[in-house]
């Protein structure tokens, strides 16, 4: 099944523009996740800052663009893996060794029709 | 009659039929339908033919082409390519007893239904529904939530377990420990279900027998894990003292006053061991100490033998070292009532946040029995009525009237009765 990993962390963490030392360190930490991940890992990224989110908001058919993210929360969406893995329990293994710099959370979400 | 046995054979199996269907086919819809379906098979040929030689076995080959039915419709419908045609049951398989025709898959079963990214309140109800074979009115009653209301929490619950992709599979060793914690808890709730209703008459008692079997289970497969060993230590202890727990009016016998010489030996001795492997893997462990207490009780010979309310008590303190809540204080304070006196149980129950314990009926039947050893008649009274205020099983509230009628009302000195 396909899977969806979605890396919820505060962003604060990192600096103004994910550009603090911390950065440094869960970058190398993902280099190596994404070694042992291996054929699992289909793809994942990294995403910048909600300061650079852009949101497209639809109400009564009618289109608007706004600045920042959809919702303004305690913890962001900091980045995802796409991961095609047997079953929930192996994503689970997956997501809880995913690094994460202190407190953070990661939404597993499969794909529809991602059987 | 044939209807008379398809109730009991369709009560006694679904549990290891709807297993059995689930983990072949990776589908709880399918296997629930699937049984379902053969039991109304069962409803129009078993009157005509008569009640066949194996009904279990006979149930779970209907159910199974059933379910091949269904999963051939599935595909056509989503146009999908068919699935080989269902074998018919050959004169072999007829001969077999059900244990080889069906195979015992209510571990793997359970392990789907209380994993933990299944809702905690949804666990042990969709456990009871698929394991033990519960209608969803009594699972509701058991858990006081309306019927509907339990209804979608199965639905939800097998949708996520769809959808998320929760695998069929018993967990490997090293997830054990996570994943078991969940079962136990499960298992627990199941069980004091069953055991608050002291009468056995309500429908929870049903399923105590099917508790008794699963603890099993879990235990053959997972030997050598201190909890599971010291669960099914206790609930063999507590099904052990069920034929002493009523008197002849249907009232509540507490357990110090019940007649030793009633409890079942076979399951004590079954207990023991049980609680003897629990106690060499792991001494200090909450389980495994609440077994011990049980099991203290139970190693009593007869009533004129003294309680054993010091061992009781040593027990009670080894808990309250390793876990630490009211329920525990609360129960050690019993124990400290008789050992130590009454003075010094109020002074541990004045300890406890009372607020946290005004729903709770032992925190008042306790307080009532010791305001009745003081002397304290009305107040007594009074507890009592809290205690019958939050709506007692029926021998509970038999006991606790009888107790509050017995307290002497003229001579507020005098020597209480019993």
């Amino acid at each position: 099944m396909q899977y969806l990993l979605l890396i919820y962390e505060d962003e604060r963490l990192y600096g103004p523009d994910k550009n603090g030392p911390a950065i440094q360190e869960i970058v190398a930490k993902h280099m190596a996740f994404n070694k042992e991940l291996g054929s699992a890992r289909i793809a994942g990224a990294g995403l910048k800052s909600t300061s650079a989110a852009t949101t497209i908001r639809t109400s009564k058919g009618t289109k608007t663009v706004h600045d920042g993210p959809f919702a303004e929360t305690k913890e962001q969406l900091g980045g995802y893996y796409l991961i095609d893995v047997p079953d929930l329990d192996a994503a689970i293994a997956i997501a809880k060794k995913l690094p994460v710099l202190q407190d953070g959370s990661v939404e597993i979400r499969p794909l529809l029709g991602g059987a | 009659m044939s209807l008379a046995v398809l109730d009991q054979v369709a009560r006694e199996a679904s549990g290891r039929i709807v297993a059995a269907l689930a983990a072949r086919f990776r589908d709880l819809d399918i296997a629930e339908d699937a049984f379902s379906d053969a039991c109304v098979k069962a409803l129009e040929a078993w009157p005509q033919h008569g009640v066949p030689f194996d009904p279990a076995g006979w149930l779970y080959r209907t159910a199974e082409r059933k379910a091949l039915d269904a999963l051939r419709r599935r595909r056509t419908r989503e146009r999908l390519a068919p699935d080989p045609q269902p074998t018919e049951a050959t004169q072999e398989d007829a001969m077999l007893d059900d244990a080889r025709i069906i195979p015992d898959e209510r571990l793997r079963l359970i392990f789907v239904c209380c994993h933990p990214a299944v809702s905690p309140e949804s666990r042990a109800a969709l456990t009871l529904r698929l394991v033990c074979g519960l209608s969803v009115a009594e699972i509701a009653q058991a858990f006081l939530v309306p019927e509907p209301t339990l209804a979608q929490r199965l639905v939800r619950a097998k949708r996520k377990i769809a959808d998320a992709g929760i695998s069929f599979e018993v967990p490997r060793p090293e997830a054990w420990h996570e994943r078991l914690e969940a079962v136990l808890a499960t298992i627990e709730i199941a069980y004091s279900k069953s055991h608050e209703d002291a009468a056995n008459a309500g429908n929870h008692a049903a399923y105590a027998s099917e508790v008794l079997q699963l603890t099993r289970t879990l235990v053959e497969m997972i030997p050598h894990e201190p909890d599971p060993l010291a669960l099914a230590a206790l609930v063999r202890y507590t099904e052990a003292r069920r034929p002493a727990r009523l008197d002849p009016q249907g009232c509540m016998v507490p357990l110090s006053q019940q007649d030793p010489a009633l409890w079942s030996r076979p399951l004590i001795q079954q207990a023991d061991l049980y609680l003897k492997r629990a106690w060499t893997l792991g001494a200090q462990n909450p389980r495994t100490l609440q077994a011990a207490i049980h099991g203290t009780w139970c190693w009593r010979k007869n009533v004129s033998e003294p309680a054993p309310w010091p061992q009781i008590l040593a027990l009670y303190d080894a808990l309250l070292a390793c876990r630490d809540d009211v329920v525990v204080r609360l129960n050690r304070a019993v124990a400290l009532a008789e050992v130590a006196g009454f003075q010094s149980a109020f002074d541990e129950l004045a300890s406890l946040p009372a607020q946290d314990l005004q729903n709770f009926l032992p925190y008042h039947a306790l307080r009532a029995d010791l305001l009745r050893q003081a002397g304290r008649f009305t107040e007594a009274q009074a507890a009592y009525d809290a205690a019958l205020a939050l709506s007692p099983a029926l021998a509970e509230r038999r006991w606790l009237e009888n107790q509050k009628r017995t307290l002497p009302s003229l001579s507020p000195r005098s020597e209480p009765q019993q």
